[in-house]
């Protein structure tokens, strides 16, 4: 596939870095960031033509699916600038949307550069302006790309203003390109090789190389995606990884260009992966530093934000013989997304489940899917929650991430929950129809400035357990999808807030409970009620579904009773095929979860995660 | 051997030969709407249908002298439209089964549209004892809309003949369809009741997938009467012809005194049936097995552990037509053990209005085992859609008429083992 004149050309001096350009490409999600990279691989021909296919360094099919990246990906591209030089440029494609910024702010430690994309006919988002701030922060040297160019909708002088004055950044040179055509991608690269610094390190000091990602491989066991800061590591080195104190010898170094190609060692300054037979994916934690056992460096990396989870859900399987499973593929994902955190729950309704936590809902839809569709298994997952801090009349505080839980009213004396620092960026002509619903989701308004003629970034205070009730759905959908969304978490506040119950044929079932703020709560038991009884089918015996708060009766429906079903066709006496139909019924059942006596299919489960009230 | 009880029941799980013959004939003028059967369209003169009738007769020869047919009490021409075959040919076929056999029961069924004086002349002189006419409905709208040829009049002319040929009438009906409303249901049950019909079947409407009905119901052409409103029509159907001194013997059999259908009968009662044409079903004990494998070498080898044996033939229509005999006819093959078989028989007794009689109730429990057949009994009851008798039989309550699927699902647990499957 690669042709062997890339094999030679990698083998270059390890201890020289001035040839060697470490630069992310970040963007707001949909600006094309994938495929530009797709067009860089394709004119540096890393990958030949008939090779080529699109989001190339999105290598799981949901990321595909669902255009967007969720993964960190490092690739070696080797560059013949104009200067007649050969360069090796290390770009590392990173996610956009803001559930997966650590996964940005892991890569931009490893980088000396950003190629900021920012979408000629969309202009500055959300974001667009977090990503960037993320970058400055992180000292690195910023190159702006107007993509999108070849679109009549675009507005490249627009876009270069915007970038100007929401970024302060200078945007006059900003290189203009075209993803889909490739125009400007050659002005881009030198661009990159001009701008971004080459990497500093000492090549003879002893190794320090960050971990940057890390995926696990069933044949070779836990590979690693490192950036090296200082000296070198090669294949047969015994190496010592600095926060978890383990050691291992390395079996193998390489670059991916984007499939593995082994080299003989990664220098100061490079980028590539490292083969580390370890078996157990816990040993190996993303932003640990690896040094040499035998001479190790004075200090760990820094710059690497450790990810914590804001968002929680109870996942279970739903053939309960499943559970061990769900363990073990949760202990293999964790390998991939050390973001997520696990830990055993039980429900009367589900049986043995996990509560995990994510970074935000995409971020769980998605950890869901990936469960589900790699390792096999079916899982129902229950209301989403926060972290709520429960203070106690007694003065104490106690965490709460999962409904079951919530102590009795009766010992609670206050609980607050996180607060976040909101930002929408929106044409002018929504402001209104986002004050309505940022307002009805408990946010308070802080301030408003025009980035633009007639663009305006809000400000927004509001608590996160109202922004992951679909929050970012409804904001799309009421601006016809032109607002953007960011937002960083901000201190703990009081709130008033209930537990939630739904009650089936007189049993609260603790899987469909949740926490809301009280004045919600009517509302939301009302239309849960409703719903439910269009998703519970009919049993033999009238099933009442209620909404309670605190042992109170708020709403309440009602699935009638079955009155009818039974097969009376005679079929010529073909008994079998009656037997089928009954025995089909009874698989049907299987599927769905019996609570008590009332058989409950999944979707309920699902129901209490979409609001349309 | 004092005071030994004699299983009753096991008899029938022995029974070396079918004491009923089915015949399929599966052409049709045109599918109806609601239709998932194997069928063919065709009309009537087609020489195909003499060719596979012909075939029919030859086959019904051949298991008489196999000895598959010994003592068999009942016939019953099923489609398909059996009367579409016209009076020639299917007085031909009635009269080959009825041959001086002297049967109790021999029914052909029959659509209105092909029911003519003299095809039921012929069918008579050959020997049918009894018809069984698609009606359906006795409204025109109902009629069209479930892809019926005929309309209510052609029905009503049909019924007429039927009933002055002297035959047993039975007439099938169908209730919970597109457009039927109380009143109209009500009206069809009163006009069928005030011309004589001693015998009514009451179908209750499925939408079976991959029917022209059910693409219609998809797109929101045709609205189907939810199961509350089927539940209602079925209620109103039992009063009605029990006003009429129609008594329910079975899920949707209807029948004056001594006019139930003793044919359909050994279906819910462990009788075995041997069933011929294209895609009939037979029921045969293991001995029955053993000689039908006489003469069709090529079916399996029975497990030992088989009692009784299920069979559909798989050979289509041409294949049918050109079968010299048994031995050239395919068939799917299925073999239930003695645990599996009084599951079954319980589930089937519970489709009966007399219910699991006391005969089978013993023959359950000694094979297998008084605890789970007891508290499955005890769990039917609790649930109220079945009550005791007073000689330790079970029958169903009008609840568990309704909601029958769930009784006979929580009976034919009772066989937990898998079925044995394999085909020929």
């Amino acid at each position: 596939m690669i042709s062997c004149s890339y094999a030679i050309i990698i083998l270059m001096p390890t201890n020289d870095c001035t040839h060697i350009r470490n630069f992310s490409v970040i963007a707001h999600i949909d600006h094309g960031k994938s495929t530009i990279c797709d067009r860089i691989l394709e004119s540096t021909h890393t990958v030949e033509e008939r090779d080529m296919e699109e989001q190339l360094l999105d290598s799981m099919d949901i990321e595909r699916e669902r255009g967007i990246t969720i993964k960190s990906n490092a690739v070696r591209v080797m560059y013949e600038a104009d200067d007649g030089e050969t360069y090796q440029f290390n770009l590392i494609d990173t996610p956009g949307h803001v559930d997966f910024s650590y996964e940005v702010s892991r890569s931009l430690a490893a980088c000396e550069g950003a190629v900021l994309v920012v979408d000629a006919t969309q202009g500055v988002e959300a974001q667009t302006v977090s990503n960037a701030l993320l970058a400055m922060n992180a000292n690195l040297e910023i190159v702006p790309a107007i993509n999108k160019i070849d679109l009549p909708s675009a507005e490249p002088e627009r876009v270069r203003a915007e970038i100007e004055e929401a970024l302060a950044l200078p945007a006059e040179d900003a290189v203009c390109v075209s993803g889909k055509t490739g125009a400007g991608i050659h002005d881009l690269l030198e661009a990159v090789t001009v701008l971004v610094p080459p990497p500093a390190g000492d090549a003879d000091a002893p190794l320090k190389a960050l971990i940057i990602d890390s995926w696990f491989d069933s044949y070779r066991g836990v590979i690693a995606i490192v950036r090296v800061f200082d000296g070198r590591i090669a294949a047969g080195d015994t190496v010592r990884l600095m926060a978890l104190g383990d050691t291992f010898d390395v079996e193998e170094v390489g670059c991916k260009r984007p499939k593995q190609i082994a080299t003989a060692d990664l220098g100061v300054g490079e980028v590539g992966y490292v083969v580390t037979g370890l078996k157990d994916p816990a040993l190996i934690k993303v932003g640990d530093t690896i040094t040499l056992a035998d001479r190790p460096c004075a200090s760990p990396c820094e710059g690497y934000r450790e990810a914590k989870p804001m968002v929680f859900t109870g996942l279970f399987p739903i053939d309960t013989e499943q559970y061990e499973n769900l363990r073990d593929a949760l202990d293999k994902l964790i390998l991939n997304d050390p973001a997520i955190t696990y830990t055993p729950e039980t429900s009367v309704a589900l049986g043995f489940g996990f509560r995990v936590g994510f970074l935000g809902l995409l971020h769980m839809e998605v950890v869901k899917e990936r469960l589900e569709r790699e390792f096999d298994l079916d899982l129902i997952a229950t209301s989403p929650s926060v972290d709520f801090h429960v203070f106690l009349s007694n003065g104490e505080m106690v965490e709460i991430t999962s409904p079951q839980d919530m102590p009795d009213v009766t010992r609670i004396d206050h609980i607050e929950e996180p607060f976040l620092k909101v930002k929408v960026i929106v044409p002018d002509t929504y402001v209104g129809a986002v004050m309505d619903l940022t307002v009805d989701h408990h946010g308070s308004f802080e301030d408003m400035v025009y980035l633009g003629p007639k663009t305006v970034e809000m400000h927004w205070h509001m608590p996160l357990s109202e922004l992951i009730m679909d929050y970012f759905d409804q904001l799309k959908s009421r601006t016809k999808g032109y607002a953007s969304l960011d937002y960083d978490l901000d201190e703990y506040q009081t709130s008033d807030l209930v537990k939630l119950d739904i009650l089936l044929a007189g049993e609260a079932v603790d899987a469909l409970s949740f926490i809301i703020h009280r004045d919600k709560a009517y509302a939301r038991g009302r239309s849960l009620c409703d719903k439910l009884k269009e998703i519970i089918p009919q049993q033999l015996f009238e099933v009442p579904i209620q909404a309670a708060v605190g042992g109170r009766i708020i709403a309440r429906s009602t699935v009638r009773a079955r009155r009818k079903d039974v097969l009376a066709k005679c079929y010529g006496g073909d008994i079998s095929r009656k037997r089928k139909l009954l025995e089909k019924q009874k698989e049907g059942k299987k599927r769905m979860k019996a609570i008590g006596s009332v058989e409950v299919p999944q979707e309920a489960f699902m129901a209490i995660l979409k609001v349309d009230d | 051997m004092t005071g030994e009880y004699v299983d009753p029941w096991d008899g029938r799980l022995h029974l070396e030969s079918a004491h009923a013959l089915y015949l399929h004939v599966p052409f049709c003028v045109s599918k109806c709407a609601y239709c998932d059967f194997t069928s063919y369209a065709t009309a009537e003169g087609d020489a195909r249908m003499g060719a596979y009738a012909s075939a029919l007769s030859r086959l019904v020869e051949e298991a008489e002298a196999a000895g598959l047919l010994e003592g068999f009490r009942t016939a019953y021409v099923g489609g398909g439209t059996p009367s579409l075959l016209g009076p020639e040919v299917l007085s031909h076929v009635i009269s080959t089964v009825c041959a001086g056999r002297g049967l109790s029961e021999l029914t052909f069924e029959a659509n209105p549209e092909s029911l003519t004086d003299g095809l039921l002349d012929a069918c008579v002189e050959a020997g049918a004892t009894r018809v069984s006419i698609g009606v359906q409905s006795l409204d025109d709208d109902e009629l069209s809309r479930l892809g019926r040829v005929h309309d209510s009049a052609r029905a009503i002319s049909a019924l007429d003949a039927a009933l002055r040929s002297g035959l047993d009438v039975s007439c099938d009906l169908m209730c919970g369809i597109p457009a039927q409303t109380g009143a109209s249901w009500a009206d069809t049950l009163s006009r069928v009741m005030s011309m004589g019909v001693r015998h009514v079947s009451v179908y209750p409407l499925m939408v079976e997938k991959g029917t022209r009905l059910a693409r219609s119901v998809e797109e929101g052409e045709e609205v189907v009467p939810d199961e509350d409103e089927a539940a209602d029509r079925m209620v109103e159907a039992e009063r009605v012809l029990g006003e009429a001194g129609l008594r329910r013997y079975e899920v949707a059999s209807y029948a004056d005194a001594g006019h139930a259908c003793i044919h359909n009968e050994a279906y819910w009662t462990g009788v075995p049936y041997l069933g011929l044409g294209t895609s009939a079903a037979s029921m045969l004990t293991a001995e029955g097995y053993l000689r039908a494998r006489l003469v069709c070498p090529d079916l399996p080898e029975p497990d030992p552990s088989w009692v009784r044996v299920r069979l559909s033939c798989t050979s289509d229509v041409p294949a049918v037509a050109r079968a010299r005999g048994l031995a050239d006819l395919a068939f799917d093959v299925e073999g239930l053990t003695s645990r599996e078989a009084a599951a079954e028989d319980l589930m089937l007794g519970a489709r009966m209005m007399v219910g699991i009689v006391p005969a089978l109730a013993y023959h359950a429990r000694a094979t297998i085992g008084g605890g789970p057949v007891d508290s499955t009994f005890s769990h039917l009851v609790s649930e109220g859609l079945a009550r005791m008798t007073p000689e330790g039989g079970l029958e169903p309550t009008e609840r568990g008429w309704l909601l029958g699927n769930e009784m006979y699902g929580e009976l034919w647990d009772l066989a937990e083992g898998t079925i044995a499957h394999s085909a020929r």
